[in-house]
């Protein structure tokens, strides 16, 4: 009995291989491969130059999900706030770089990899939340005063990030921060009183901007007013997939893709590659393995058996899926165009990083899901 | 696994203070992945509303229009449409061109394919073709839009990787002459000034746009306010004709000007439209509202006198006149001699409230609705001051857009009908015409007297075009300083606004020349009856024989005009220009 306690929350290296859950590996290893299949056809048939170095930086990234998996949780636990404070100062970074002179900049270059720190920021707010709720009762979310710290915690890297300025991923980080205070037990009057502040601040914000900056946002809330300009992609987007068909078009035969009508179709774009050439089917097999991995995080975060790991593969869960969700609806035209990219399949080394090393946490909380977590 | 289970259990209870937080959490949890369940269905919803339903659309189009059966064009592959003016005169057009491009893999040699480019094109340096053909890319840009000449003389090179894609030029047949009204487009073809950006979506899908200018006409006023630019020295000017009656722009320049092929290579002066961008405080010509507003709200007779003997002193202002008169004036010669004091004196007597109001009906204070996009606000005092309605009465401390002020003079003089500028012909013929009346006909009738009065007694005789009754009111306006505040007395803003044939007006002609200095011919004047008024009276005598327009019989018509206000002006006057 003692013994059982014991190995659940203490594995040695082998328990914990066994312990991984290798389904959840599986689905993510058919995923990124349909997303180097996408990619060595958006380059024409060939795997220069972008399948090629994606499937480089994909084993990297394994490996290091395999080691965060491994790590004991409560490790996490204690690198919360550094990882934090690290995500910060690196914001802050390109911050006063860009403004030094080098240019809006919004990575640091480490010569392998070009590193965002916004997207590990957003992981890092997660772990600081998951570990801040860790020990908070039902009395502790209901008072504001225990909330006005994980508060700032969020909105700190949010204006950071807008700064930048990046409103897509501050939005991202926002509501994945959102679904967090849900889960922990903030009151509901408080999303209430959230939703209409926001919403208050929207004429507000509109009535101090310029006429050119109001233009941008009315062309960001319809695309459709602009079809040779920013609506040009959505347009296009929506053409090739209807091209496509049930069946699609074969791969490698996605015209409208290859025929350069569709940009950016290495990255943001990827999906309606995707869907044009391998049809209605092709979509709908991958928005399933979207779906498998999606119900993977949110079966981790109900099995685990700390607030830690509930909250931590919530809140990656969460911010996985709405990428996916945002994406995916972009290509659609059902959600304005924002700078998205599809994780585990678009082009990019940072978005791809960071998906995997928020699978590694959530594999983690999976293996060390009877552990006792609390403040040594 | 039995045992693990009640372990758990066992576990659980141990947590018990917990327990109630963490259903709460369960439930949440559910409620998030029921959220994110239903948004994965919207997304799947959506996949098969495009692929098949919309799809079907789509496809079937596809399967004609693909890339591979190119009959009928894809959107992409439509001509943007031409432009022309009112009598069909093409002013912009697209051809189609190719542009040359490299694939660097299937270059032979470089250094040959190179050496033929630059020979072909000297601009092009030798070291840049070379590099970009020994890049490692697919696909390089060396020359858009090139002439069938040269791609012969290319495809003579004989190197495999040279190829050429099918562009879309825009010509503009007229050159600089119109650059301001049309706009430019960049070079993909997207519009990004003017009509060419304004009507950017219309164009695109094929349909020709013609509009209310008239290239005649456009030349007569361009070549004029060029020659005065020129003659007196200045930094740039500005003119439109108007037709009064719906608002048609018959002509709009603004100089200096650029070249739409090539709207990368103007100076930021060039491209700056002075007609819907520049905000001036026009002086003297607002006199005609102060001057209509007073008729309007007081209904006076034109024998009522102002004092304009002394200078008005209000607050840090003093208001005095140019042509000092020095005696008590009548409306009439309040208006030919442009006696600031006289107009301060009237808008005193419309009142604030009345003469802002008035400002308003006449769309001087507000955004003017064109339909170019690079429209700005006027600068109107705020708050709005007594002693803003003294001097806004001539024209100070309210700076408005040349083009606004043309359709304000348009609406009055007119019969009273306000109009809003247009730049685009429809079949409607009074499509600018509104039915809302901003003065009375008395009104209306009244200021043609004046606007004539000046052209034969007044400031603006250099105006006057024998035979066409022509009217018209001068504003020559100091420049605010540049350093100090107050204003700069050697920098003037000179205008004249004409309008003939003023017993029935049909055109509006106005002219703003910006930084005039006087020469020996205007013995040193660079106020407006010796810069724009003479410029307007070339641009009438000009228009009357292009648009063939008779001279009204000198014997047959009854006295002049303007000349029954006669009686209210005093022998003794002293007036130049």
């Amino acid at each position: 009995m003692n013994d059982s306690i014991r190995i659940h929350s203490n594995h040695n290296f082998f328990e914990r291989l066994h312990y991984i859950n290798w389904g959840l590996v599986f689905v993510i290893l058919i995923v990124s491969g349909i997303g180097f299949a996408a990619l060595y056809s958006a380059a024409g048939g060939s795997f220069s130059p972008w399948a090629s170095r994606q499937i480089m930086r994909f084993a990297f990234g394994i490996v290091v999900m395999f080691v965060i998996a491994l790590i004991d949780v409560r490790w996490w636990y204690k690198l919360a706030w550094p990882a934090y404070w690290l995500g910060f100062v690196m914001l802050l970074f390109v911050e006063i770089m860009g403004h030094v002179g080098m240019g809006a900049q919004r990575w640091i270059d480490l010569g392998f990899i070009r590193l965002q720190p916004s997207e590990l920021m957003k992981i890092a707010v997660v772990m600081v939340l998951a570990r801040y709720f860790n020990t908070a009762t039902l009395e502790d979310m209901r008072r504001i005063s225990f909330l006005l710290i994980p508060a700032g915690v969020v909105l700190l890297p949010v204006a950071l990030v807008m700064l930048q300025p990046d409103l897509g991923t501050a939005l991202m980080i926002g509501m994945a921060a959102t679904a967090m205070f849900f889960m922990a037990g903030a009151s509901l009057w408080l999303f209430g009183v959230g939703a209409l502040l926001i919403a208050g601040m929207i004429p507000l914000a509109w009535h101090f901007m310029h006429d050119y900056q109001k233009q941008r946002v009315l062309t960001f809330l319809n695309p459709e007013s602009d079809p040779l300009g920013a609506g040009y992609h959505i347009t296009q987007s929506k053409i090739a997939l209807g091209s496509g068909g049930i069946e699609g078009k074969g791969f490698l035969n996605g015209s409208q893709s290859h025929l350069n009508f569709l940009p950016e179709k290495q990255t943001d774009f990827i999906f309606t590659l995707w869907a044009e050439e391998w049809g209605l089917m092709g979509g709908l097999v991958l928005l399933t393995l979207f779906g498998m991995i999606f119900f993977y995080g949110f079966w981790i975060s109900r099995r685990c058996r700390h607030n830690f790991g509930r909250y931590l593969a919530l809140g990656l869960t969460v911010n996985f899926s709405l990428y996916v969700f945002i994406n995916i609806g972009m290509v659609m035209g059902l959600m304005p165009v924002v700078g998205a990219p599809l994780p585990l399949i678009s082009y990019g080394g940072t978005s791809m990083l960071a998906a995997l090393i928020g699978f590694g946490l959530i594999m983690s909380c999976h293996i060390f899901r009877d552990s006792r977590v609390t403040r040594v | 696994m039995i045992f693990q289970a009640a372990m758990r259990r066992n576990a659980i209870k141990i947590e018990g203070e917990r327990s109630s937080s963490l259903g709460l959490a369960r439930g949440r949890l559910v409620l998030i992945s029921g959220f994110f369940v239903l948004a994965y269905m919207v997304l799947a919803v959506r996949a098969f509303d495009l692929t098949i339903l919309q799809g079907e659309l789509s496809q079937g189009g596809e399967r004609t229009n693909g890339a591979e059966q190119a009959s009928v064009p894809a959107p992409g592959d439509i001509l943007r449409a031409d432009i022309v003016d009112r009598n069909g005169v093409l002013l912009a057009t697209t051809l189609e061109t190719a542009s040359l491009y490299a694939d660097p893999r299937y270059i032979s040699n470089p250094q040959v394919a190179a050496e033929g480019i630059v020979k072909i094109f000297p601009q092009l340096s030798f070291g840049d073709v070379l590099q970009k053909l020994q890049s490692d890319k697919r696909f390089v840009w060396i020359k858009r839009g090139i002439t069938p000449d040269e791609q012969y003389k290319v495809l003579e090179i004989g190197e495999p990787g040279l190829s050429f894609r099918a562009e879309k030029k825009r010509i503009y047949p007229q050159g600089n002459l119109i650059s301001h009204m049309l706009g430019y487009v960049d070079i993909d073809g997207h519009g990004q000034a003017g009509i060419e950006r304004s009507f950017n979506k219309y164009l695109g899908y094929g349909d020709p746009l013609a509009l209310s200018l008239d290239v005649r006409l456009q030349h007569i006023l361009h070549r004029e306010i060029e020659k005065t630019v020129k003659d007196f020295d200045a930094l740039g000017g500005a003119g439109v004709i108007m037709d009064v009656t719906n608002g048609e722009i018959l002509a709009g320049v603004s100089l200096p000007d650029f070249d739409p092929h090539n709207p990368g290579a103007a100076k930021s002066s060039a491209i700056f439209n002075g007609l819907t961008l520049g905000v001036y405080e026009l002086g003297s010509v607002f006199k005609i509202f102060s001057t209509a507003a007073l008729f309007e709200t007081l209904n006076v007779p034109m024998s009522t006198t102002f004092d304009a003997r002394e200078p008005i002193k209000i607050g840090r202002f003093t208001i005095s006149d140019y042509h000092a008169q020095d005696r008590v004036l009548t409306v009439p010669e309040v208006f030919m001699y442009s006696s600031n004091i006289g107009s301060a004196m009237m808008g005193q007597a419309v009142g604030t409230d009345a003469l802002q109001g008035f400002y308003r009906d006449l769309g001087l204070l507000d955004p003017l609705d064109f339909e170019i996009k690079e429209v700005t606000k006027p600068l109107v005092p705020s708050p709005w001051g007594d002693v803003h309605t003294l001097t806004a009465s001539y024209g100070h401390g309210i700076a408005t857009t040349p083009l606004q002020l043309v359709s304000a003079v348009s609406s009055i003089v007119n019969g009273g009908y306000l109009v809003k500028p247009t730049l685009v012909r429809t079949a409607s013929e009074d499509k600018g015409r509104s039915d809302v009346r901003v003065v009375s006909e008395q009104t209306a009738h009244r200021m043609r007297q004046l606007l004539r009065l000046v052209v034969t007694d007044g400031t603006g005789k250099k105006a006057d075009v024998p035979g066409y009754h022509v009217g018209g009111k001068t504003g020559t306006a100091e420049k605010p300083g540049r350093t100090k505040k107050g204003y700069d007395h050697s920098r003037l803003l000179s205008s004249f606004v004409g309008v003939f044939p003023v017993d029935a007006p049909k055109y509006a002609i106005f002219i703003v020349i910006d930084e005039p200095k006087g020469t020996k011919a205007s013995f040193g004047y660079a106020t407006a009856g010796w810069t724009a008024a003479p410029a307007v009276s070339r641009v009438i005598s000009s228009m009357v024989s292009v648009l063939g327009l008779a001279p009204v019989d000198q014997v047959a018509s009854s006295p002049d005009f303007g000349s029954e206000l006669k009686q209210f002006i005093s022998v003794k006057g002293r007036h130049e220009g």
